[in-house]
Order: C-alpha cells, then sequence, then structure tokens
C-alpha cells in the first residue's frame, strides 16, 4: 500500500470538501489526521478559506459591449463582400480580352457585346442607375 | 431565441444574431476577464477581442458543446495574450472582482480580493472557476484543457498560497 503523506492528505480532503472522489479512503485519511497536529492545522484554515470563498460570488457588473462588436463586424463583413463581385468582373473581362486576342477566330457581333453585358450587370449588382440624374447636387456658391 | 438557434443562423451570415449571443454572454465573460486580468480595462478589451474571433471562427462551431464553452477558449487566449504584455497591477483600493453576501464586510471581500491578486492567472482562474462557477474537477479539466492531475494540483497550490496569505491575517 502507498505510503500516505500530509500532502495526500490534504489534496485528498480538499477533494472530499469539493464533492469529488478522494484518492484515499476515509479510514485512511482519519488515521493520519488524528496523529498529524500538522494537517489538523491545515484543515482548519482550509475549511476557514472554504467558508470565506463560499460567502462571495463573481461581480457581474453592467456591461454594453454590442455597439463595439458590431461597428468591428459590420466593417470587417462588408470590407470582405465589395471585393469579390469587382474581382470577378475584373477576371471576366480578362478572359474576355484573351478570347478575343486569339488569332483566326470570329465570334460574331454577340461577342462583341459581352463587355456591355458586364457593365450592366455591375450596375445591376452595385444598384446603381448610371443615366439617373442626382437632384440632390447643388453648386457652390 | 435559444444559443443552437442564434448560432445557426449567423452561420447562414444572419449577423444581428451574434448579438443574442453577445448580450447573454457579456457580463460573464467579463467577470471571467477580470478574474484573470484583474483589470477591468482590459477585460472589457479581452471580452471584445474573444467575441470577434468567435464571429469570424462560427462557421466551425461544433453544435455538440455548448457555446459558452468554445467561446471560453477563444476568451482565455485573449486574456494569457493580454497578461504577457502588461504589467501586473499594483493591490488593490476597492473591490472589483467580488461580491459578498450580507454579513460579510467590504474589508474582508478586498482582504481575499488582494489575496486572489497575489496568485498566477492560472491559479486565479482555476479558483474562480472552482469556487464561484461551481465546476467540478472534470469539467475544469474539459474547460481548460488539462489532466483531472493537473487540475487538483492546481487547486491545492492555489489554495495553499491563499491560506497562507490571507488565513494568518484573519486569525489575528
Amino acid at each position: 500500500m502507498k505510503e500516505i503523506t500530509c500532502e495526500d492528505v490534504l489534496m485528498s480532503q480538499m477533494a472530499a470538501a469539493d464533492c469529488e472522489q478522494p484518492e484515499f479512503s476515509r479510514q485512511q485519511l482519519s488515521t493520519h489526521i488524528a496523529a498529524c497536529a500538522n494537517c489538523q492545522h491545515e484543515l482548519k484554515q482550509s475549511e476557514a478559506l472554504d467558508q470565506l470563498l463560499a460567502g462571495h460570488t463573481l461581480s457581474e457588473s453592467r456591461v454594453d459591449l454590442w455597439p463595439a462588436i458590431e461597428n468591428r463586424i459590420t466593417k470587417r463583413t462588408s470590407a470582405a463582400f465589395h471585393w469579390r463581385p469587382f474581382a470577378l468582373i475584373g477576371l471576366l473581362l480578362v478572359i474576355y480580352k484573351l478570347l478575343e486576342m486569339l488569332p483566326a477566330r470570329d465570334l460574331g457581333m454577340a461577342f462583341k457585346l459581352v463587355p456591355l453585358v458586364i457593365v450592366v450587370l455591375l450596375f445591376v449588382f452595385i444598384k446603381e442607375n448610371p443615366f439617373r440624374i442626382n437632384t440632390e447636387l447643388v453648386l457652390e456658391r | 431565441m435559444d444559443d443552437a438557434e442564434a448560432i445557426k443562423r449567423c452561420q447562414q451570415g444572419e449577423q444581428e444574431c451574434f448579438r443574442h449571443l453577445v448580450e447573454r454572454y457579456q457580463k460573464r465573460a467579463v467577470a471571467h476577464a477580470t478574474a484573470i486580468l484583474f483589470n477591468r480595462d482590459d477585460a472589457d478589451d479581452a471580452v471584445q477581442e474573444a467575441f470577434i474571433d468567435a464571429f469570424k471562427a462560427i462557421g466551425t462551431f461544433d453544435t455538440a458543446r455548448t457555446f459558452y464553452q468554445w467561446f471560453y477558449v477563444l476568451l482565455r487566449n485573449r486574456c494569457y495574450k493580454l497578461t504577457a504584455k502588461r504589467r501586473p497591477t499594483e493591490s488593490l483600493d476597492e473591490s472589483m472582482l467580488l461580491t459578498s453576501q450580507s454579513g460579510i464586510s467590504g474589508e474582508t471581500t478586498l482582504g481575499l480580493e488582494n489575496a486572489l491578486h497575489s496568485l498566477t492567472a492560472e491559479e486565479r482562474e482555476i479558483v474562480c472557476l472552482k469556487y464561484f462557477d461551481g465546476l467540478s474537477y472534470d469539467e475544469l479539466a474539459t474547460h481548460l484543457q488539462i489532466p483531472r492531475g493537473t487540475v487538483m494540483s492546481r487547486l491545492f497550490n492555489a489554495r495553499r498560497r491563499l491560506q497562507r496569505k490571507l488565513v494568518p491575517e484573519r486569525e489575528v
């Protein structure tokens, strides 16, 4: 059987007080404690600490972090949202240009309209009307 | 709305649902961060950063776990990054971490807080999770991602240091 030390006893007593399974039996512990003044003193202190801790809870003070978090999340998502469609349109235009540069290949009139379609799609995507006149603009005096 | 639904909707891109999680857990998170950092401003910063981390990683959230259990790992990472950067504060003049039940003087609470302040951040964290949140040793092992034996020894050492700091003073 493993020899029981003061530290073993105190740790087992801590586990028992915390409603956990101690490593040593109740009998082993009480036999050691009865004969050990050091453990008796330590256990008294331990009980006092338990009482003190039991009389307190963590403070949950008023806090509102959402506005700051929302601000950062919005910035992040809007930045991530914007570059992708423009990158896609750029890629489509590059592919178009490469196809156009292929020699001895006539893809017809419809092919020439592809850039126009891409530009129209761009305006649809950004929800802007290029022909709309902004009446809110005022000339500076 | 429960957490599972909020998380699912966040994963589908509904940013507003993240508000539910922030508002539900921010107080608890600030209390835990304060326990580790012992500085309220730093705690607010760490919690904010941890929520941003959680939002970025919400797509990888495993619904088998609770949100706070998952979030706590991110929070303590943020807290320990901050503890490495910041100088420790001096002893406290007023209580900021604990609330006492009736019959306990403010002086006693402040004494306990100062004794907690003398522990390492890891020791303080485990004491707070055990005695103020009531986690079992197995739950502590999961929360802190350490073996159960380490939970016991860390807790034992922390308690010993608290006793040395605190109980003799109370006996005088």
